[in-house]
């Protein structure tokens, strides 16, 4: 934008700062302003990552349960695979989902490309894997005996897994908190199979990229600001309770 | 003697080996037993079967006039037989909310739980306890948690898996007071230990695990009632 090639490089640097304190003065006013475009992108946001959080996490649960109480055949293949798959690029499951759900691909009929269900779909499937790994990593490292009393006091084998997620509360909250974290601020797979629509698929993460690359610093930096309080409040939450767990043990 | 259950062909192997292998055990009704064995002889095993909490290979449960197998008669032992670990685990709630597990999970009110356990609090002389956080406890007073956890269910048969270990005399009498307490009441115990002696004088027949299976070792202390009076002299 500074096209003048004489300017001397002191002044360009302040020209900088002062563009980005601008910026910043003007991502608060949005912010405050309730600015409707911005507040509907964090709204899109948290809509689709808490579904998806909260469609992963019985069933993660479920099934880690299942991988750390039972022997059955295939079963350290799946914990590794699923330890493999914590580890996956977004934007490879981004590019996997968008095959399947291209119009010419095995499930192009469901017409979800595009659509804040397929972004909804892709996070599940990113936040899956670690939710199973970091609760297995719990439920393998719990007191068999806390199984073994709930049950032997009576309790059905469905009330004895809810007491023994009682007694694991704080590990499990974190993978809970370390899934939510992965999809919330994760970009490729939003992106590929999102697509950034204004109003029906534009999150904070690809609002940041995509507009931001366009000189919408403001409207980046706010959003920016608003990941920011989240992820610290997420992180000073779950500490504060870990710490809380450390005093009674 | 009338027997409350008896257990006939207790089979179970654990990683290939044969572990147990028990012709019979009959639990007389109202009455502790003692059972001894060497460490990794099975006995924590066998309490895990005859609670229910493990399936042998092979058993057949006589019980309330019924022959059952394994899955007939778990939903039995289930409900009537409680097996307390040798270190008891206390879940992470206040000891009254840990007393109160067992009747919540039977489907009894808030309220009326409550009530029983200001009773049991007060039968296990707990009740300055009823507010601390279980996980804070002694291994001593969490034992005798874990014995006021199990009484208010009113269960048939309490298996109780070295209750005395690693617990000095003052623990051990406290726990062996709450266990005559509940013989006295009707319960009938099954009680692993090493130390035959600490619980001797409470126990009426003394059984020993050897090889997979049980054989009576010799008519213990309760009956004699001389030997009752002087616990020192059932030092082996
Ligand atoms: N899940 C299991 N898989 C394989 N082997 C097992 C299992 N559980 C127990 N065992 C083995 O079975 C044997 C009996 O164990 P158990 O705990 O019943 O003995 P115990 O008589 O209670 O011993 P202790 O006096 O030390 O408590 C041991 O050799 C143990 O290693
Ligand atoms: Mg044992």
């Amino acid at each position: 934008m500074d096209n003048n090639c004489f300017t001397p490089p002191r002044s360009k640097t302040l020209l900088a700062v002062t563009e980005i304190s601008l910026a910043s003065l003007t991502a608060f006013q949005l912010l405050l302003s309730g600015n409707s475009e911005i507040w509907q992108i964090i709204a899109l946001s948290f809509g689709v990552s808490v579904s998806a959080i909260i469609i992963a996490t019985p069933v993660a649960l479920i099934v880690s349960f299942t991988l750390a109480f039972f022997q059955f055949p295939l079963r350290r293949t799946l914990i590794a695979l699923f330890n493999t798959f914590m580890s996956i690029p977004a934007v490879i499951i981004g590019l996997t989902l968008y095959l399947l759900l291209s119009r010419s691909g095995p499930l192009g009929h469901l017409g979800l490309l595009f659509t804040s269900k397929a972004m909804v779909i892709g996070q599940i499937l990113l936040c899956f894997p670690l939710l199973v790994a970091m609760s297995h990593a719990s439920f393998q490292a719990a007191d068999r005996r806390a199984w073994e009393t709930a049950i032997t006091l009576g309790a059905k084998p469905w009330r004895a897994f809810f007491t023994l997620m009682h007694e694991l509360r704080f590990g499990l909250i974190a993978a809970v908190v370390a899934g939510f974290g992965r999809i919330i601020a994760e970009i490729g797979c939003s992106m590929m199979v999102g697509g950034n629509i204004l109003h029906a698929t534009r999150n904070i993460p690809t609002a940041i990229a995509l507009e931001t690359s366009k000189g919408e610093f403001a409207q980046g930096i706010a959003l920016g600001m608003v990941l920011l309080v989240l992820s610290l409040s997420l992180n000073a939450g779950v500490s504060i309770f870990q710490g809380k767990g450390e005093l009674r043990a | 003697m009338n027997n409350l259950i008896e257990f006939h062909d207790i089979r179970i192997r654990l990683a290939g080996k044969p572990l147990l292998n028990i012709t019979k055990l009959s639990v007389p009704m109202h009455q502790c037993t003692l059972l001894t064995g060497r460490n990794g002889s099975g006995k924590t095993t066998l309490f895990k079967i005859l609670s229910g909490l493990l399936k042998p290979d092979h058993i057949r449960v006589h019980y309330q006039g019924l022959q059952m197998n394994w899955r007939q008669a778990k939903p039995y032992i289930q409900r009537d037989v409680i097996y307390l670990h040798q270190q008891a685990y206390l879940f992470d709630a206040s000891v009254a909310d840990n007393i109160a597990y067992g009747l919540r999970r039977a489907g009894e009110k808030k309220a009326a739980a409550q009530r029983k356990v200001i009773q049991a609090l007060d039968w296990a002389d707990l009740t300055h306890l009823a507010h601390r956080p279980a996980k804070q406890l002694s291994g001593g007073e969490k034992q005798r948690v874990a014995l006021t956890r199990a009484r208010i269910l009113a269960p048939r048969l309490l298996l109780l898996d070295e209750p005395t270990a690693s617990m000095d005399g003052e623990a051990k009498q406290q726990t062996s007071l709450l266990l005559q307490r509940l013989k006295a009441e009707g319960v009938s115990i099954i009680i692993s230990s090493h130390e035959a002696h600490t619980v001797e004088n409470i126990a009426d027949q003394h059984l020993t695990l050897d090889n997979g299976d049980i054989r009576p070792l010799k008519q213990s202390a309760a009956h004699d009632k001389v030997t009752v009076l002087n616990p020192l002299k059932n030092t082996p």
